[in-house]
């Protein structure tokens, strides 16, 4: 197996709120390969942009704290790093998408201004040289009329140029790692399609390794290589994007796969999972899923789940697939 | 030659754009400048000259140049702003301040100047009766005196040219007026924008230091000022300035934190963007329309202290300001009404003046009273 750009082991974020401990990372490991694309997928609220913002050092404390944990990039445990280098990393070496463009870019600058600023931060380039490559990212991406756009003001572009100037300010200094936190979630169908062409172009040409998270499985199955499914701030399965859509052992992700409303199918109902996702500040001893999963044997009460390897690279976290399993029906 | 263009794109490069390396010459100048004042005898500049080339420098490249590379942007508020016909009139007024302020001392005569042979002339178009006492005959005879060209506001009991008084009287008061509130302004929104900024300890200390300096009643503590180190236009300007920032820092720093959490913060954050540079490119630029407003504002108030202090005596008596003019006239109100009423109407244009720009620009800037 081809060695992981970014491992993330035993990541543990916490928030310390009055109310009680908040984990909403609780222990999840994975790997970015070079130049695939992982897709991070779960429900709202299960950890997913918490993770994200805990590789690169950006969860605020108090109330957030990363507990425990490492995520090498690079031979380089950036959580033990200082401020300074994981600074001088973001940006430059791993960059980030936030989901929602309009509010993600300053609304008193230019776009051109904002996207120069990373590339004379990172690269110490001339202001000559940084507007030159601003208009060459933002051709990159798609926009009409590079030059004059990027004098523009992020009111005066629609939502899926906002999306783009985002996506060209994060590539501005050539990153290893995008992280993309939910892109597509705030455009409309059309303009979605046209951003994930943008990134199945960039992953082409540009050859870095993306971490896409998302909630929408049909995002998933367009440019994800593999999938790393999230319940909870715990892992529920991982595996390459045909192998788990094919053929999905987790009852959560059977579930999540169930959802997916199918058009040739007359008018059914739209299938979905009872309950919501537990509260997250007395979690059970078990497994975190159990209350709504219809599979449930007796130990998921009592246990959390161990990681069972099904196949090559798919690993399960459920008791069911647990070759200790005792069949007692909860 | 391509050398040279190259080191000097070099160094752009280094300390981030052309701005800032200007910046940075000029304080080096002004640095050494300084240096040569304290260790040389022979004065360059005089305190408020510092402040005058450090500030104009900075309204310049941070104010002046901005304002031109976004025309468009400035001509939508200039459309907003306009139809408020008395911000309109207000701005008109302050730059007519400005200009007479500028190039007026180069027309008039010295406001210093006495000559008692043409004591108490009215202005142009005003005749008076006055009674003089005649050496020879030991009579009061009375006398009628005409204004003419040669005074158009008259003279004051010592003869001085009150157009002069005016036109200098201007010029101090804008100085103190803008060069206080800028000092005041700038330390507010910095300390403002940094307490909301970082948050926890150091906002702590940073608002309860500003809740310290709000109890300070600050004319008292310019009387004290004055009656220490003498009445000093530097040192009244300075006081004003380092003890008029509280209000301002506490209005930014609500502004700003509904700022912090916005995504765009963190977007910056998470491409790289240290601490200062979140502060100074981020945060500043989007209260900068707040700041405007509460300089414009405050000027006024400034302006007013100043008077306030040379009314009663306090001010610099190297220099004819307003204040000072209003007092002399207070004195001669009986004989000489005009001495008073020239500086009275002045500063109550002034400050009538910047109060509708003020009240402008916060509804020019305000998206909520677009119509």
């Amino acid at each position: 197996m081809e060695k992981a750009i970014l491992s993330v082991r035993n990541l543990k974020t916490y928030f310390f709120t009055q109310r009680g401990t908040i984990k909403a990372v609780d222990g999840i490991d994975f790997d970015l390969l070079p130049s695939e694309c992982l897709c991070l997928v779960g429900e709202s609220g299960c950890g997913k942009t918490v993770t994200a913002l805990s590789i690169l050092g950006l969860i605020d404390s108090p109330p957030g704290r990363i507990v425990a944990g490492e995520v090498v990039y690079h031979d380089v445990n950036l959580l033990k790093s200082s401020r300074e280098q994981v600074r001088q990393i973001r940006g430059k070496e791993i960059a980030m998408i936030f989901q929602d463009a309009q509010s993600a870019l300053n609304p008193v600058l230019t776009i051109g201004d904002q996207i120069a600023e990373q590339i004379k931060l990172h690269l110490k380039f001339s202001r000559r040289e940084a507007k030159e490559r601003t208009v060459s990212l933002l051709k990159e991406v798609g926009i009409p009329s590079p030059a004059e756009a990027a004098d523009y003001y992020p009111h005066q572009l629609s939502g899926g140029m906002k999306q783009r100037a985002m996506i060209a300010m994060s590539l501005s200094c050539d990153p290893q790692i995008l992280i993309a936190d939910e892109p597509t979630t705030a455009v409309d169908v059309t303009i979605k399609a046209q951003i994930l062409d943008i990134f199945r172009r960039l992953k082409e040409t540009r050859q870095m390794s993306l971490l896409f998270i998302t909630h929408e499985l049909g995002v998933v199955s367009e440019i994800g290589d593999r999938m790393v499914v999230m319940y909870a701030g715990r892992l529920a399965e991982t595996a390459t994007v045909a192998e788990l859509l094919g053929n999905p052992r987790h009852p959560y992700t059977v579930g999540l796969i169930n959802c997916l409303p199918d058009m040739t199918q007359g008018n059914d109902r739209l299938q979905s999972i009872p309950g919501t996702v537990p509260s997250l500040i007395e979690p059970t001893n078990g497994c975190l899923f159990h209350p709504r999963c219809d599979k449930a044997l007796a130990i998921c009460r009592r246990q959390k789940e161990p990681s069972v390897l099904v196949n090559q690279g798919h690993s399960v976290f459920c008791h069911l697939y647990s070759p200790a399993e005792t069949s007692q029906p909860c | 030659m391509t050398n040279w263009l190259a080191s000097i794109n070099y160094i752009t490069g280094k300390v981030g754009g052309i701005r800032k390396l200007i910046l940075i010459l000029m304080a080096a100048l002004l640095g050494v400048t300084i240096l040569l004042d304290v260790l040389v005898v022979e004065k360059i500049f005089d305190p408020l000259g510092y402040l005058y080339i450090a500030l104009g420098t900075l309204a310049v490249l941070y104010g002046i140049y901005p304002l031109y590379t976004s025309r468009r942007l400035v001509g939508y508020y200039w459309e907003r702003a306009s139809q408020n016909r008395l911000a309109v009139a207000g701005l008109a007024f302050i730059l007519f301040l400005i200009l007479l302020a500028l190039i007026g001392p180069f027309f008039t005569t010295d406001p210093t100047a006495t000559n008692f042979e043409e004591k108490n002339i009215p202005p142009l178009g005003f005749t008076i009766e006055e009674s003089v006492y005649h050496p020879e005959t030991q009579q009061s005879i009375s006398k009628t005196i005409t204004g003419s060209g040669k005074h158009p506001l008259g003279t004051d009991n010592k003869g001085r040219d009150l157009l002069a008084m005016i036109v200098s009287g201007a010029r101090i008061s804008l100085q103190v007026g803008l060069l206080a509130t800028g000092i005041a302004v700038a330390l507010g929104t910095l300390i403002g924008v940094t307490s909301a900024y970082l948050g926890g300890k150091i906002d702590n200390i940073l608002m309860r230091f500003t809740d310290i300096m709000m109890t300070f009643p600050f004319f008292l503590l310019l009387v004290f000022i004055v009656f220490i180190f003498g009445p000093n236009l530097a040192f009244i300007v300075l006081v004003i300035g380092l003890t008029g920032w509280t209000g301002t820092a506490r209005l930014v720093r609500s502004e700003t934190l509904s700022l912090r959490t916005r995504e765009f913060i963190m977007a910056a954050k998470a491409l790289g963007a240290s601490d200062s540079r979140i502060i100074l490119a981020h945060l500043v630029p989007n209260v900068i329309s707040l700041i405007i407003v509460i300089a414009t504002l405050s000027i006024p108030g400034v302006i007013l202290a100043e008077a306030g202090l040379s009314f009663i005596g306090l001010g610099d008596p190297s220099v004819t300001s307003w204040g000072m003019v209003l007092r002399a006239g207070q004195q001669n109100l009986d004989t000489a009404w005009w001495v008073a009423v020239a500086p009275g109407v002045m500063l109550f244009l002034t400050v009538l003046a910047f109060n509708f720009m003020g009240d402008g620009l916060r509804d020019a800037f305000d998206p909520r009273s677009a119509v």
